[in-house]
């Protein structure tokens, strides 16, 4: 059904093609994959700065008495703690200790907004629905509502000071504040997906396309280009963020995809905590990043062997060329064999290729 | 980019240089622009006998694993170690010095199924 859909467009669509952009469908929207090139794009944002349409993804804002609380019993991470204007990772779990889907929460004056994946809007809309029964939150669906621009890289803060009415350099990472962005009203977050320094624009949709390109025009003396979904996916895979679909799923716990930290079980109750504490002993397959020793890249799916026993499989993988160019991958492995260090061997269209087990993230950005 | 006259082209996107018995087999610039940033070659060894239209090895862009189709069958006698050393050539100089490989040709048969240079600009505009 939903591919027999026409596409949904975000805002800026004409803009996208206007700017050359190569699009194609992405949960459910047409999405700019690459303007100049993808390479291109990634080094713009690792070195100077990159310019974002994040439109698809889903906002949701929570309001009422309870709303920390609600939130804090749909997830795993610590709602109730966090401080007005501050931003938190979190993760909305199954009963079953697996995940639905992994959001920000920022916290505001009179709401919390929780931003979700694209792919899970749907799924996330009907779960908050079902959970609010008998009503208790307030729940304002925002998914396509509102767009979302995100503006990545050591130049951003450069680029962007002089055009809102907040000041920039005090904003701690992950924090956020309502402002105006050369003149457009919304909320500027500190928070991004690259690994890179960055701010993250909630405006309106009809502010969207003339903000983006205001702030190419601004940018461009720091060398701002527009990047795709593309480049993105290579930064956030460098930078050791999960993919929802990739590394986190409803099958698996945080315990096995690499975000324990942010499972807070003595937080009080919560979907999903009666099975993690089980979980959490159990010897389960885990998520580990791989360097491939040689220089074929692999890809998601392809097997990976220790002697001649299948042990896993690769989720996500990449060149990657903030490590010149090496090869790079996630993959679920069994729990024997996770501890870095380990040699394990990738299978290339028939052929294995050796990998080393390496620490998260594979990349990490000098300290300001 | 209208694509040179002196060269053959299949349907696959490959063109094919004729020198004598030795054929340069490359990729075209509407398939190099198609996959986007190339990462990795994965050529066939020299020596080897490959088959016209046969998959003789990988093309791997960013997003995308492609197999790699000869235009021309016969031996192949090099490869283009700059491509190896430097898959982003191709993306380049898809038309010169990102070449990929080169035979002897078994076959002046094989040309038959080639398109020349008007007739691979029909087909890529159509599409």
């Amino acid at each position: 059904m939903e591919e027999l859909a026409p596409p949904l467009l975000t805002p800026l669509d004409a803009l996208h093609r206007e700017l050359g952009a190569r699009m194609l469908p992405f949960a459910g929207f047409a999405m700019p994959i690459q303007y100049a090139g993808i390479l291109r794009e990634h080094a713009a944002v690792r070195q100077r700065a990159g310019l974002f349409d994040l439109s698809h993804m889903a906002q949701f804002e929570i309001r009422g008495e309870t709303a920390a609380s609600w939130l804090d019993r749909l997830t795993s991470n610590r709602v109730a703690t966090l401080k007005q204007f501050g931003a938190r990772y979190n993760l909305v779990m199954n009963e079953s200790g697996g995940v639905h889907d992994d959001i920000i929460i920022y916290h505001l004056p009179d709401h919390y907004l929780v931003v979700a994946n694209a792919a899970n809007a749907h799924k996330i809309a009907q779960h908050f629905a079902a959970q609010n029964t008998p009503h208790t939150v307030s729940i304002t669906n925002l998914h396509t509502k509102r767009a979302l621009l995100a503006l990545q890289g050591p130049a951003s803060l450069a680029i962007l000071r002089d055009h809102v009415d907040i000041d920039l350099a005090a904003m701690p990472y992950y924090s956020c504040q309502p402002g105006t962005v050369c003149g457009v009203s919304g909320l500027v977050a500190r928070t991004g997906y690259t690994g890179e320094d960055g701010f993250e624009l909630f405006v309106a949709n009809d502010a969207a396309s003339a903000l983006f390109e205001q702030l190419l025009r601004l940018g461009q003396r720091h060398g701002l280009d527009p990047a795709g979904l593309g480049a993105r996916d290579i930064l956030r895979l460098e930078a050791g963020m999960p993919l929802y679909g990739n590394e986190l799923g409803e099958d698996l716990s945080p315990f096995q995809s690499g975000q324990t930290w942010a499972v807070k079980l003595d937080k009080g109750d919560f979907v999903g905590r009666a099975s993690l504490l089980v979980r959490a002993g159990l010897p389960e397959a885990k998520i580990v990043g791989l360097e491939l020793l040689g220089r074929v890249p692999a890809r998601a799916g392809y097997r990976v062997f220790v002697g001649e026993n299948v042990v896993g499989s690769i989720r996500s993988a990449a060149i990657a060329p903030s490590l010149g160019g090496r090869p790079i991958a996630t993959a679920l492995v069994d729990a024997s064999v996770t501890d870095v260090g380990h040699t394990l061997d990738v299978e290339i269209r028939g052929t294995l290729h050796p990998a080393r087990i390496v620490a998260l993230p594979f990349y990490r950005r000098a300290a300001r | 980019m209208v694509s040179p006259q002196e060269l053959l082209y299949s349907k696959d996107h490959e063109w094919v240089r004729y020198d004598g018995e030795i054929a340069t087999v490359g990729i075209t610039d509407y398939a190099q622009h198609a996959l986007g940033d190339i990462v990795f070659v994965e050529l066939p060894r020299v020596g080897k006998t490959i088959t016209q239209f046969s998959n003789v090895g990988v093309i791997e862009s960013v997003k995308s694993v492609s197999d790699l189709f000869t235009p021309v069958g016969g031996e192949v006698t090099e490869i283009n170690p700059a491509v190896e050393a430097d898959a982003g050539l191709v993306n380049r100089e898809a038309f010169t010095e990102g070449w990929l490989f080169k035979v002897k040709v078994s076959s002046e048969a094989d040309k038959a199924g080639l398109l020349d240079a008007s007739a691979y600009d029909v087909l890529t505009s159509a599409g």
